[in-house]
């Protein structure tokens, strides 16, 4: 601070004693009522704690049983990455494909007895080729052709 | 243990006689700075009592090694700045000089109150400083505690403050004299 003539400090002096003077020259009684005010909105008040003496102090056993549970998850957790379930494999997928349309068939009722295959084809197929052309002339005969 | 700090733990422990006990030698001082920053009366009135609650309230966040006044001093301004759009008093704007409680606290006076001129000249927080130095007496370090700013601003705004008024002084005295 710089060092200031003996006549600034003089002033400075005198300005220290009138603002003190003034501060005192202003009338600042409290009222009664304000008094009984105060005192009426005190009592309705509680004095607010520290946050860390509102939350209950955790007791060791919490703080055992927290650990051991999470130890526990990760254990679980990492038998579960080693498992290594085998990773599916997903169809590829074909850009543009189309979707054949599946037309409605109609189902006929013939009562066709099923034909059993027990020889070759070419046998099978001369069987009955036969068995056609002897019920056609039973048909034949029947009918008086 | 001191008075001071017996009455702080009873207070603490929810005793509102203890607080007002603690607080009686405060108020009064408190009351006066207010009414030079508030617009009216009822203004300073409630700002005395929201300070006075929430000094009560949060009492067990005073630290023993500050001044109780100046952690006192330290709510009501930031009260003050929390309030100010509607209750402050800002530097030009001195509302109206009827209500002024400051005026009407000077009034009976036959001369000018320098804490009016303080008032009109200075901003919020240079007077604040203002007055704890020269009305309270407090130390520079428990000002820049109750305005939380740096010791080495609290004396720089202190001087700036102090030549300001002092040529507000010299300019009247030679208006008397001239």
């Amino acid at each position: 601070m710089r060092n200031l003539p003996k006549a600034e400090v003089k002033i400075m002096d005198k300005l220290a004693k009138r603002l003190r003077e003034d501060a005192e020259r202003i009338d600042a009684t409290i009222s009664p009522e304000l008094d009984a005010r105060i005192d009426a909105s005190l009592r309705a008040v509680t004095p607010a704690r520290p946050a860390d003496e509102r939350r209950p102090a955790r007791s060791w056993t919490f703080w055992l049983a927290s650990s051991l549970t999470g130890a526990a998850a990760a254990i679980v957790l990492l038998v579960g990455l080693n498992m290594g379930d085998a990773p599916v494999e997903t169809p590829p997928v074909v850009a543009n494909s189309t979707i054949p349309n599946i037309v409605e068939v109609p189902v006929f009722d013939l009562h066709a007895e099923t034909a059993v295959l027990t020889s070759p084809l070419s046998e099978e197929l001369e069987a009955l080729q036969s068995d056609l052309r002897k019920a056609e002339e039973k048909l034949r005969e029947d009918i008086g052709l | 243990m001191s008075n001071e700090l017996q009455l702080i733990e009873k207070a603490k422990a929810g005793s509102v006689e203890a607080f007002t006990d603690l607080v009686e030698s405060y108020r009064g001082r408190l009351f006066r700075y207010l009414l030079t920053r508030c617009n009216n009366y009822a203004d300073a009135e409630d700002a005395l009592q929201d300070t006075l609650i929430n000094a009560y309230k949060y009492l067990y966040s005073y630290n023993s090694q500050w001044r109780f006044s100046t952690w006192l001093y330290r709510i009501a301004i930031r009260n003050l700045i929390s309030n100010r759009d509607d209750k402050v008093t800002e530097l030009g704007d001195l509302g109206d000089a009827e209500n002024d409680p400051l005026d009407q606290a000077i009034a009976a006076s036959e001369r000018q109150n320098l804490w009016s001129s303080a008032r009109r000249l200075l901003n919020d927080e240079v007077y604040a400083a203002m007055w704890l130095r020269y009305a309270e007496d407090m130390s520079v370090r428990d000002i820049a505690s109750a305005l939380d700013r740096s010791v080495s601003w609290t004396k720089v705004n202190l001087m700036r403050g102090r030549n300001t008024l002092d040529a507000e002084l010299a300019q009247s005295r030679s208006e008397n004299y001239g």
